[in-house]
């Protein structure tokens, strides 16, 4: 089940990236399932789903890399795989892990896809290199970079296109915290200049904290898409409560029709709920059932709690 | 240019040639089996002439330059394998392919920037090693006839010839089997086994014709004699020659791009 929550209120040309029923099948295996994906320009994307999804399989699909088993594609408007070589010289990419010839330097490494890009490419190698902070290392054999420094090189190989769309698979994986918060200040920084940035990942915590928008994935499915805001939105209402025994307090809220899902995390229940109107009647059920309610109060839904919803329900519906 | 021009430019040539000429291992490899093998042979040649002039002759002459010109074809092919390997492969191996896919370049012109940028690093070190070889055949003559200018030019094209069509091979097939190791294997099992084998095989008639090593054999320079040879010459016509090395040349790099252009990376 596909559940299209937003019709993403923009004009096809203002679609970077539009798929309409894409499939892969490997076998008897469908890694990407009939996916309908909408990216509207200007924003970071999170593609987002548990390893196995199809993410890289779909990114795959859009960059050339493997044929499509079914479906029709589109990328900075321009049909897939016929206007593929013109799509992509307005794109930039990092698939899985950025790979380099470790025995040339970082800026040998450049000029090797300034080459095969042609026209003024060659001219944006230094400000790329400036751009992620490698000006100085630029010199060096690439085999003596670390895993960040690679990041950032591939970063540079992006912004030799001066891309209109970066597609960035799994960006965040290998990355210590330092370079996480760094690789998310590159993102927004793109964005800010117009710049479309699809970044596929299977951290939750991260597309929320570094996208606008999102698609999530499950099982080659796309399940939901959206903005971020949007989607909080449109979650369930959350309360958190505290009382001084959690577990007896999540075990008695779920008991009540209302509350669709009651957890305690340390000290505090997270109780979802299908209607915020509800609270002074759990308010009164705690009470009744001596539970002293030292805090009772709505939460900001998280994408997490979004998440968990859809899938929940896709569950039950399964 | 265009990004999508199936041509590739010079700039993308100089770029796979630059990935070759920074790998010391292969610059060293290459430069040993050609023109460090020719000042090897003909350094020995001419120190054992020097020790003992009675029972070694001179480096130069004729003969010697056809064992030179030997030297050049097997160790050349052994070069050319390693050399197209790595130029048909290479960056499939890195993982770097993928990365130049995702430009939109057409894959037929990475392929073909790939196929002369080998080709322009490898020459220069097999005409090196080649222009030794005649040079020190003219030089260290002595008493041998010398090799005229016509025949010196011939047996460097045939040498050239030689590595050019392994290295053909090589590319191609690297291509198709995406791996160098496979391929310097394949290759040098052809070539050094194989090849000498089959040609001395004489039962099985003309099927010896077409293989490549017995093609080329046949070419050589007829001044040169024995010296340069094999194994059995089995005497086949130019145009027959032309045929099964331009079939054997043709299919391995058009299976090459083939697959080349058409693989999930």
């Amino acid at each position: 089940m596909t559940t299209q929550l937003h019709e993403v209120p923009l004009d096809r040309d203002d679609m970077v990236v539009e798929t309409r029923g894409l499939t892969k099948r490997f076998d008897d295996r469908t890694a990407v399932d009939s996916v309908d994906l909408q990216v509207p320009r200007g924003v970071a994307f999170g593609y987002l789903g548990p390893n196995g999804a199809g993410k890289t399989t779909l990114i795959r699909m859009l960059l050339g890399l493997t044929s499509a088993s079914a479906g029709e594609m589109a990328l900075v408007g321009l049909p897939l795989p016929r206007d593929r070589a013109r799509a992509l010289a307005r794109v930039g990419a990092i698939v899985e892990e950025p790979r380099f010839h470790g025995h040339l330097t970082g800026r040998e490494n450049l000029e090797i896809v300034a080459a095969v890009r042609g026209g003024d490419t060659y001219r944006r190698i230094g400000e790329s290199l400036e751009r992620v902070g490698l000006t100085a290392r630029a010199g060096d054999r690439v085999k003596t970079y670390s895993m960040g420094m690679r990041q950032r090189l591939g970063i540079a190989r992006c912004l030799l296109a001066d891309p209109e769309l970066l597609i960035l698979d799994e960006p965040m994986n290998g990355l210590d915290p330092a370079g996480i918060l760094e690789f998310r200040g590159f993102v927004r920084s793109f964005v800010e200049e117009g710049r479309t940035i699809v970044l596929s990942s299977h951290l939750l915590d991260e597309v929320e904290k570094t996208c606008d928008h999102v698609a999530i994935v499950d099982r080659g499915r796309v399940v939901v898409q959206g903005s971020i805001v949007e989607l909080r939105e449109e979650a369930n209402p959350t309360v958190l409560v505290q009382t001084r025994d959690p577990l007896a307090t999540a075990g008695l809220l779920s008991t009540h029709p209302a509350v669709e899902r009651a957890t305690a995390e340390g000290s505090t229940v997270h109780a979802v709920l299908a209607d915020l109107a509800v609270v002074p009647e759990l308010n009164r059920l705690l009470v009744s059932a001596g539970q002293d309610v030292l805090r009772l109060e709505p939460a900001q839904a998280s994408l997490e709690d979004r998440f968990l919803e859809i899938t929940t329900r896709l569950e039950n519906a399964a | 240019m265009s990004t999508y021009a199936l041509t590739p430019s010079r700039s993308l040539i100089a770029s796979d040639l630059l990935k070759l000429r920074r790998r010391r291992g292969l610059v060293a490899v290459t430069a040993l089996l050609t023109v460090g093998a020719m000042t090897i042979t003909y350094g020995i040649i001419e120190l054992l002439h020097v020790a003992s002039p009675a029972t070694h002759g001179p480096a130069g002459g004729v003969v010697n330059l056809g064992h030179g010109a030997w030297v050049a074809a097997v160790l050349g092919a052994v070069a050319a394998a390693i050399v197209g390997s790595m130029a048909g492969a290479g960056d499939l191996e890195s993982g770097v392919y993928r990365d130049l896919v995702v430009t939109g370049r057409s894959r037929l012109a990475l392929y073909r920037s790939r196929l002369r940028g080998g080709l322009v690093f490898l020459l220069p070190f097999v005409a090196g090693g080649y222009t030794l070889a005649g040079l020190a055949s003219v030089v260290f003559a002595g008493g041998h006839p010398e090799p005229g200018i016509s025949l010196l030019v011939t047996t460097g094209l045939w040498a050239l010839l030689q590595v050019t069509f392994y290295y053909l091979l090589a590319f191609g097939i690297a291509c198709l089997l995406g791996s160098r190791s496979y391929t310097i294997g394949t290759l040098l099992a052809f070539r050094l086994a194989i090849t000498p084998v089959l040609a001395s095989i004489s039962t099985i008639g003309i099927v010896r014709e077409f293989v490549p090593g017995v093609a080329l054999q046949a070419l050589t320079p007829a001044a040169l004699g024995n010296a340069a040879q094999q194994g059995p010459t089995i005497a086949m016509s130019t145009a027959a020659i032309a045929v099964v090395l331009i079939v054997w040349a043709v299919a391995a790099v058009v299976a090459g791009a083939w697959r080349d252009t058409r693989r999930d990376v």
